[in-house]
């Protein structure tokens, strides 16, 4: 039972925010690796490639997915999750076309009122009322500031910790 | 299909094949039943008990069949039951192919950090996440550059098994081959897993075995679909 990352997609398909709980292994590499044409490639610029290449991953296949669902089960149809053996993803989507995703382990249930809470009690609250954050959040800003992540990060430790502190 | 019942060990030795909770049934009907038409008659008694017994608007039905063969082409598919939008084949062919590219990309974008690695020969020791974007990244690495890490294998990982939406519940199974069986049922189907797996079953006999079916080929096996149709169609 544990949450693995999470993103926030605004109506640009940007993705606004992303944030990841779990501890990605750097690769142990002793030398940067090179490119086809001999530049060599520093393991920070390419791991933050790798991230925006994630999300676009990411909201590819959501993307898709719900235009899938719509397509199959009527237009007020909207998919909800998805679960593989290894995760599971989580999307919300508001009226206002921001899309919330949320990658967990697959044992984990309906996380739809998670999501709703999180975009209604900190999203809404530290990002949208915030007078010094723009109304178009490009590149993310405006969404990443300190209230907003520090909330986020005491509420999965509300809703993923007292699982594991109950098993013990 | 109908094999001779067992008397008097209450176990069966097979049930109708459209009762899809029979699982759950035959562990209700006990006893000898002297004939088959009663057991058949009763079987589907219990089957509607057993189905009101859930709340009364709950219906558990399977929506659609699709098969798709290892390139991703459509290679059958079928309606059981009213409650997906009607597309026609093209419509199907599009989205079949949408979902077999789905189906690989969620397989890359695995976020689950790597388990443990074991004492000795750390086989399992691979990175979690998978490149899927060969343009900008890296050549693989060159293996043993590292101590205690000889080769980086990427893990076994799957695609999507199950997506839920608020109209329908697709179960997909990928057999080894790379055939993937996409099944579409109501959200409250259980045993999905079950079904389809059954449905593998029915796909091996029928169409694997025919000798004038050719590999990756549309499905037209007239066993297949009464087989099918038999064991997904609720009376």
């Amino acid at each position: 039972m544990s949450v693995y990352s999470f993103y926030i997609f605004d109506r640009h398909t940007e993705c606004i925010y992303s944030r990841r709980f779990t501890q990605q292994p750097s690769p142990p590499r002793t030398t940067s690796s090179t490119l086809r044409n001999g530049t060599t490639v520093p393991p920070s610029l390419r791991q933050a490639n790798k991230d925006s290449d994630d999300a676009k991953l990411v909201f590819g296949t959501v993307f898709s997915l719900r235009r899938m669902c719509r397509q199959l089960g009527g237009v007020d149809d909207q998919f909800l999750s998805y679960r593989t053996a290894e995760y599971k993803l989580h999307y919300l989507e508001t009226p206002t076309q921001l899309r919330l995703v949320l990658l967990t382990s697959p044992q984990v249930g309906n996380m739809r009122t998670v999501l709703h809470q999180i975009w209604a009690t900190l999203f809404v609250e530290y990002v949208v009322k915030s007078p010094l954050a723009p109304t178009e959040h490009t590149g993310g800003k405006g969404v990443g500031n300190e209230l907003f992540e520090v909330g986020l990060e005491r509420f999965m430790e509300a809703v993923f910790r007292p699982q594991q502190q109950q098993q013990q | 299909m109908w094999r001779k019942l067992k008397t008097g060990s209450g176990c069966f030795a097979s049930f109708p094949p459209h009762s899809l909770i029979a699982a759950g049934v035959q562990n209700v009907l006990h006893g000898t039943w002297g004939s088959r038409y009663e057991l058949h008659y009763s079987l589907t008694q219990h089957l509607d008990l057993l189905v009101r017994q859930g709340s009364p608007t709950s219906i558990m039905v399977v929506f659609a069949l699709l098969i798709i063969n290892k390139a991703g082409g459509l290679i059958y598919t079928r309606t059981f039951a009213p409650g997906l939008q009607k597309l026609d084949s093209n419509d199907y062919l599009i989205l079949a192919g949408t979902f077999h590219g789905i189906h690989a990309i969620s397989r890359s974008i695995n976020p689950a950090p790597p388990p443990p690695p074991s004492s000795a020969t750390s086989s399992n020791l691979s990175s979690s996440t998978t490149t899927s974007q060969p343009t900008t990244q890296a050549p693989p690495q060159p293996p043993s550059s590292t101590a205690g890490n000889p080769t980086r294998r990427r893990p076994h990982t799957t695609g999507i098994e199950s997506l839920e939406s608020s109209h329908f519940r697709l179960t997909c199974f990928q057999s080894p081959t790379g055939v993937k069986f996409l099944l579409f049922t109501s959200p409250e189907q259980p045993n999905t897993d079950v079904v389809v797996r059954r449905c593998y079953e029915m796909y091996g006999d029928y169409v694997m075995k025919n000798p004038f079916y050719s590999l990756e080929m549309p499905i037209r096996v007239e066993k297949f679909d009464r087989g099918v149709a038999g064991y997904l169609v609720r009376p």
